[in-house]
């Protein structure tokens, strides 16, 4: 009976399936709305004055969990300030491996690696893969293209809730109660 | 001229295999677009309107290819058995009265000659899957046989509940009885029911069609009997596969839904009709089940359908004494 029952159910799932709107969208002739808040690619910025952003920390380089990130560094003088300051000499992130987890947009010091909203086109070599500095560059010039997200805005949304102040006259009433310090473990919380 | 029996003969069978093949390739059609509603896609969209020319460009391209044979293979047997596939398939539709006048041949052993080429189907699949010297396609065809003959019996005892309700052997005569005394699927109550269900079932399982279809089991055996076929030779396997199933539609649509008796639209149309509902189903049930293992489905043919099918023709038998 079991079986018979089963049978029944299956063959009445396939037909309202084949009743619904088929949830196929023809990609060339209709195109998905993206989310407003996507993040698909990498790009470096410039500041105001068209200075580069990268100091050459190479804190992204460390950070990143699949190593694509490549930077090396140099000292030179600002063409703006005229003052000695870190610069990249060469930046590549390697989308073949890359994991699109953010970390490097994190960590950075300068909000210079930040996210863009288009996804890179497929190509047909390895090195169509590979963001180069130039290609970085390009990808952040035209601000429309930024994402939502960058060191300090993000750096906003994880700091830890403030400690609330253990109120002074509670301490001195009952120190034997709760001898473990109070705000260690609700700051775990709060992160 | 027609009156010539060779003549009327040639022209009958031109007429019916080119309609029968033009209906094959837009049923693989039909059937891919149905499977793709049922899993919510949307099946073929870009070869022609609404991709109705998708046959066209899959024949093109069976065609292109290049019909290997395995080295070992046996030659003579590997080339045809296909084009044996497909005449088996097709000669059933011979005997089957699309309308009261357009008939192949009204033969007096009709439904003999239909159960008869459906049962042979086994032999092309085993000469298949032995010409192939390949161990997944030999697997395939054991099973094919064993699951041909094993529900050969439940088919034909299912076919004869309507011979011996009608008293006769032919398929024309069958519609006519049921012209006048309505379809057998409606009655005598349950027994005409049970019949065409227990008839439909074994088709499915005649025609290898999921939930039957082990010999295929393409998760276990690659493509069963099929599996070094490759090009026009497998295309043949392939479209062989669906004129079965639309003829057996065809054939249980004769036997026990009536053929081409109904009110108001013209008789080719009742046949078309009933056919096609029959071959929808059919398709319906392969996009929903699974498929059964060997054991089960020997245990569901020896242990329920035969003595079921026994117990149909048994009360079928008694019902043509006591009715009225």
């Amino acid at each position: 009976m079991g079986y018979l029952t089963a049978t029944v159910q299956s063959l009445y799932t396939t037909l309202r399936e084949s009743l619904r709107t088929p949830s196929t969208i023809e990609y060339p002739k209709v195109k998905r709305v993206r989310a407003p808040r996507i993040r698909a690619s990498f790009a470096l910025t410039r500041d105001a004055q068209g200075d580069e952003n990268c100091i050459g920390c190479k804190k992204c380089e460390k950070v990143c969990p699949s190593e694509v990130i490549a930077v090396t560094m140099a000292k030179k003088p600002s063409p703006v300030t005229t003052k000695a300051r870190g610069y990249a000499t060469d930046f590549t992130l390697n989308l073949q491996a890359c994991i699109v987890c953010e970390l490097c947009v994190q960590v950075c010091p300068t909000d210079a690696i930040i996210m863009v909203k288009d996804q890179e086109k497929p190509g047909y070599e390895r090195e169509d893969l590979t963001l180069t500095m130039d290609r970085l560059y390009r990808n952040g010039e035209s601000k429309e293209r930024w994402a939502w997200s960058n060191a300090t805005i993000l750096g906003e949304h994880q700091k830890p809730p403030e400690a609330p102040k253990p109120p002074a006259p509670a301490v001195a009433a009952a120190p034997a109660a709760a001898p473990a310090p109070v705000p260690a473990p609700e700051k775990k919380e709060g992160a | 001229m027609m009156e010539n029996p060779w003549i009327s003969g040639l022209v009958y069978s031109a007429v019916l295999v080119t309609v029968l093949m033009t209906a094959i390739a837009w049923i693989s059609w039909f059937e891919r677009k149905v499977a793709g509603r049922m899993q919510s896609r949307l099946g073929p969209t870009l070869v022609g309107p609404f991709g109705l020319f998708q046959p066209l460009a899959d024949a093109l391209k069976a065609l292109q290819k290049e019909g290997i044979v395995p080295k070992d293979a046996d030659p003579f047997l590997y080339r045809f058995a296909p084009p044996l596939t497909m005449a088996l398939a097709l000669g059933t539709a011979a005997v089957i009265p699309f309308t009261p006048h357009f008939l192949g041949s009204d033969l007096d052993i009709g439904v003999l000659y239909a159960l008869a080429l459906s049962g042979m189907m086994a032999f092309p699949i085993w000469i298949a899957s032995w010409a192939s010297n390949n161990k997944y396609a030999l697997i395939g065809g054991m099973r094919m046989v064993a699951q041909g003959i094993s529900y050969e019996i439940p088919m034909v005892l299912a076919a004869l509940v309507p011979v011996v309700l009608s008293g006769s052997l032919s398929l024309g005569d069958i519609v006519e009885y049921q012209h006048v005394n309505g379809w057998f699927v409606l009655w005598p109550p349950g027994v005409g029911l049970g019949a065409f269900m227990l008839f439909f079932t074994t088709a499915l399982a005649e025609g290898n069609r999921i939930p039957f279809d082990i010999p295929e089991a393409e998760s276990e055996l690659v493509a069963g009997p099929t599996t070094e076929y490759t090009a026009i030779n497998w295309t043949i396997f392939a479209a062989s596969e669906y004129g079965h199933s639309v003829i057996t539609s065809a054939l249980a649509s004769t036997l026990f839904l009536g053929g081409w008796s109904g009110p108001w639209l013209p008789p080719l149309a009742w046949m078309v009709i009933k056919t096609s509902v029959l071959f929808v189903t059919i398709t319906w049930i392969r996009w929903s089940l699974l498929r059964l293992r060997s054991d089960q489905l020997m245990a569901l043919c020896w242990k329920y359908l035969v003595p079921f099918a026994l117990m149909l023709l048994l009360v079928a038998g008694i019902w043509t004494h006591v009715r009225p």
